[in-house]
């Protein structure tokens, strides 16, 4: 098992990589230690969009399915977040609201990516047909202000959105501050850990297999689609528990947590780290997040303007992202390799790996 | 009678009209070059707003939406060349690129223009067939929409840009080989799309209200038409317009709007896992 | 008994017949070719047999058993394995990674590390293995796919031109791979151009000519058919001088 920590589809490994890894978790622990309680708070409201960040990256990165809906399942697991926390009531229940508001997302997942998958979708029309469920959703949420639109208790409540849900409590005792942080966490934890491991097992083989040539993949006996729908389904899964978290969190949501532009931001997120590892996206998620928070303070529209230039910048400058393009000069300084070419993350990618067999 | 079968027609011809308006800039672009425009949304932005400042100064409508639609196709050209460029060979890449920059244009609008403008009301004129009465706008904007198709038809099919533009979009290689330019029949194409956009936008000004984020009212129709038309865009569009907005006038007649709209995307849902390829890839099929 | 069998099979994309009504069986143990000029329906009909299109008419069998609607990779799973015409290898992979995702499909653990290590081998590829695969030459991405079919230890092997773009000798050892591989009883049936490879290597040849079977039989009746040496032989004997 623990063999799968490293391996061909994740860049990091060894010794150096986990002292690293185990220095910068052991700081995130004592953090709270040194910090007050309110910039705790805004740590993991941070920390609640790695997952969608991390999610997307299976999908993409991976998996080569580039999905723009990811607020789709977000929403769709923050409301039904909201719906049940308020119907079961508070207290314990919390958890298991969380749990099921993530299968909801999954069951989204499953039935539009059914669709799409066994109807051949891929490349543009796989973003533009996931875009455009994401807006309807929107769109239908913002439309529900009126006080028939709503689930027993539970008013959707449109634009405003919904509120009066309880967050995530053990039994009388709220989920808050410094112990909050910790579940986050501890959950990054998880799925981080979770998500390299699959990667690097006969199934994240096969994931990437279909990326670079599904008919070939196909040829040696994978069903094709049932890996896509896999990727798919856990990819918003983790959007859909980054979206059940946030609910949890500020006890609200409104449809602009899943329309334009907050669809983008996944995207900005994964694009400007670097799609293809899973560690430059948590590290290039977890910086782009801090700044866009830090300048939403000033000017909403400023943090979304830059995020469009990054998305831009990203593209036309280091199409395989910065963080990813900027932590391989680093290594490669660091190990005394010597590049040619700065661009070739990919072939990079191959040669770090022949280097180690 | 009549009155209610006339009434059934100006349902369809209101939703037909939206969804032929929304989506023709992006379906040019499209099939053209691979490339989906995530930017059309503020091209029709743009085409909305200019119209409003044009009417404001004192022009009259026709002439400011005409003027609207040469801008936003201005603009377009604009883009094609700083940035859609650079991505032909990377269409994903050009999606990306051309969302950063929706991004920055929408936001951006919102910090120098503010949330809304005053608009400039529907032009008033109405008429009445038996119980109902019917907006002569909305039939104007019908007109328009077949006078697109119309045109498009007219400009690929029998215009000498047009022929280049058709082998272009079959093999672009191919036409290079044979000489097209085709690196300004992309731009003249990006262009035309853009200007389209723009076009929607300035038809739909006087009928809504203006914000930096209108854009995305328009997008989700395109896309979908786009997605139900296929790869073969100048055969596929019409007939997908056609189909959605039979889904979407009967659903908006007995449940409204927002249903309306939800249907359609779960018919589009449905019709992409028959037919992967679009309405075209049928049409194509028959054409043999 | 015929591990795979087509039946009466017709495939017509839009208006063009590519294959018509065409018969095969290729018998358990033997090695078959496919030979015939240039759009005689060879690269369809394999890739009917694999299931990348459904065909038109007729069925196809393998095993006794109607495979015509099923999947490639349930067919795959059936046991046979292919190496198409175009070299269709994961491009930006290392090429010990796509020996390792076929791999994977029968081995596991110490036994899949040791069956990698001897295909590598065998393939000549063990000082590349941590190059992409798309950094390969043509004739090396070539063997690494057909080294990818091979992991998969098919009843029965399809090689879509298996020695296109290769020299005489690296033909000369594909030969000899084939052979040895179906001495421990590997079905393999061929679409081949070069005669040299055809006459190391075929037990029955097949000719397609238009979409159709045009003559069966061994090489030496094959060759000796005016008919076949009208339309195929005479011309590719001249071809092959040119090269």
């Amino acid at each position: 098992m623990l063999k799968l920590l490293d391996g061909a589809q994740t860049l990091g490994k060894g010794w150096t990589f986990w002292s690293c890894f185990l220095i910068v978790l052991a700081a995130a622990l004592i953090y709270p230690a040194f910090a007050d309680s309110y910039d705790v708070g805004n740590f993991s409201y941070f920390l609640i969009w790695i997952f969608m960040a991390l999610g997307l990256c299976l999908m993409w990165g991976y998996g080569g399915m580039l999905s723009f809906g990811q607020t789709f399942f977000f929403g769709i697991s923050g409301y039904g977040y909201g719906v049940l926390a308020i119907n079961m009531g508070g207290g314990s229940t919390t958890i298991a609201a969380l749990a099921l508001a993530v299968v909801m997302a999954m069951i989204a997942a499953g039935i539009l990516g059914y669709f799409m998958i066994w109807g051949g979708i891929n490349g543009i029309f796989f973003g533009i047909v996931t875009l455009s469920a994401t807006l309807v959703l929107a769109f239908f949420l913002g439309q529900t202000a009126g006080p028939e639109w709503h689930i027993g208790p539970a008013r959707l409540n449109g634009f405003n959105g919904m509120k009066g849900m309880d967050p995530l409590a053990v039994g009388d005792t709220y989920i808050e501050g410094s112990a909050l942080y910790y579940v986050m966490v501890a959950l990054i934890v998880v799925v981080y850990i979770g998500l390299r491991m699959l990667l690097n097992s006969r199934i994240g083989n096969v994931i990437v297999a279909v990326r670079e040539n599904p008919q070939r993949a196909e040829m040696l006996g994978y069903d094709v689609r049932k890996y896509q729908l896999l990727t798919f389904v856990i990819g918003s899964a983790l959007a859909g528990l980054s979206g059940a978290l946030y609910t949890s969190w500020g006890q609200f949501i409104t449809p602009s947590s899943i329309g334009l532009p907050a669809a983008a931001m996944p995207i900005v997120w994964v694009a400007f780290s670097g799609r293809s590892d899973l560690t430059a996206t948590l590290v290039g998620s977890f910086l782009l997040l801090f700044a866009f928070q830090t300048i939403t303070v000033y000017s909403q529209q400023m943090a979304l303007i830059l995020m469009g230039g990054l998305l831009l910048a990203t593209v036309m400058l280091a199409p395989q992202g910065f963080v990813l393009g900027i932590g391989k000069l680093v290594v490669d300084r660091w190990t005394g390799h010597r590049r040619g070419d700065t661009n070739a993350v990919m072939a990079d990618t191959a040669r770090l790996q022949s280097d180690e067999t | 009678m009549s009155a209610e079968l006339f009434s059934l027609f100006y349902q369809f011809a209101d939703v037909f009209a939206f969804l032929i308006l929304s989506a023709a800039g992006l379906a040019i672009v499209f099939g053209m070059m691979g490339v989906i425009n995530m930017a059309h949304g503020e091209f029709i932005m743009c085409g909305a707003y200019v119209t409003v400042g044009l009417v404001r100064i004192g022009l009259p409508l026709a002439v400011a939406q005409g003027l609207a639609a040469v801008t936003a196709g201005l603009v377009g050209v604009v883009v094609e060349f700083l940035i859609v460029r650079r991505f032909y060979k990377r269409p994903l890449d050009s999606l990306l690129a051309t969302w950063g920059l929706s991004l920055i244009v929408t936001q951006s609008m919102l910090l120098i223009v503010g949330s809304s403008i005053t608009g400039i009301g529907t032009p008033e004129g109405s008429f009445a067939i038996g119980p109902y009465t019917f907006s002569t706008y909305r039939l104007v904007l019908f007109a328009c929409a077949v006078a697109v198709l119309v045109g498009l038809y007219i400009v690929f099919m029998k215009t000498r840009f047009g022929v280049l533009a058709r082998a272009t979009m079959q093999n672009a290689e191919m036409a290079r080989a044979l000489g097209a330019r085709t690196g300004r029949i992309y731009a003249i194409s990006f262009g035309i799309g853009a200007g389209l956009a723009g076009l929607c936008g300035a038809l739909y000004a006087p009928t809504m209200t203006l914000i930096p984020t209108m854009g995305a009212t328009f997008v989700v129709e395109s896309f979908v038409t786009v997605v139900v038309g296929g790869a073969n865009v100048l055969l596929g569009t019409a007939p997908a317009a056609v189909f959605l907005a039979m889904i979407r006038m009967a659903l908006n007649a007995s449940y409204g709007q927002i249903i309306g709209q939800i249907g359609m995307l779960f018919a589009v849902i449905l019709i992409i896992r028959v037919l992967p390829e679009g309405l075209s890839s049928v049409l194509v099929r028959r054409g043999r | 008994m015929a591990l795979v069998e087509v039946k009466g099979v017709t495939k017509s994309f839009g208006g063009l017949t590519a294959v018509s009504d065409v018969d095969l069986a290729v018998s358990v143990g033997e090695v078959h070719c496919l030979i015939g000029p240039n759009g005689a329906g060879k690269s369809t009909l394999f890739k009917l047999i694999v299931g990348l299109y459904p065909p038109t008419k007729g069925t196809i069998f393998f095993d006794s058993l109607d495979i015509t609607r099923e999947r490639p990779s349930a067919r795959v799973q059936r046991g046979m394995s292919i190496k198409m015409q175009a070299p269709s290898v994961f491009k930006e992979l290392p090429v010990r990674q796509n020996i390792q995702v076929a791999l994977q499909q029968r081995f596991s653990g110490a036994e899949r590390d040791a069956e990698e290590e001897r295909l590598l081998t065998l393939l000549n590829l063990a000082s590349e293995s941590g190059k992409l695969a798309g950094a390969l030459s043509h004739g090396q991405q070539q063997w690494l796919e057909i080294g990818m079919a091979l992991a998969l230890q098919p009843r029965l092997l399809l090689l879509d031109e298996p020695t296109a773009g290769m020299s005489p000798e690296e033909t000369f050892q594909t030969g000899e791979l084939v052979k040895s591989f179906n001495a421990e009883g590997m079905t393999v049936l061929a679409v081949e151009h070069d005669m040299a490879f055809v006459r190391q290597v075929a037990q029955r040849v097949t000719v397609l000519h238009l979409g159709k079977t045009f003559a069966r039989g061994s090489l030496e009746s094959i060759l000796e058919d005016e008919k076949v040496a009208e339309i195929y032989l005479g011309r590719t004997q001249a071809h092959g001088h040119g090269h």
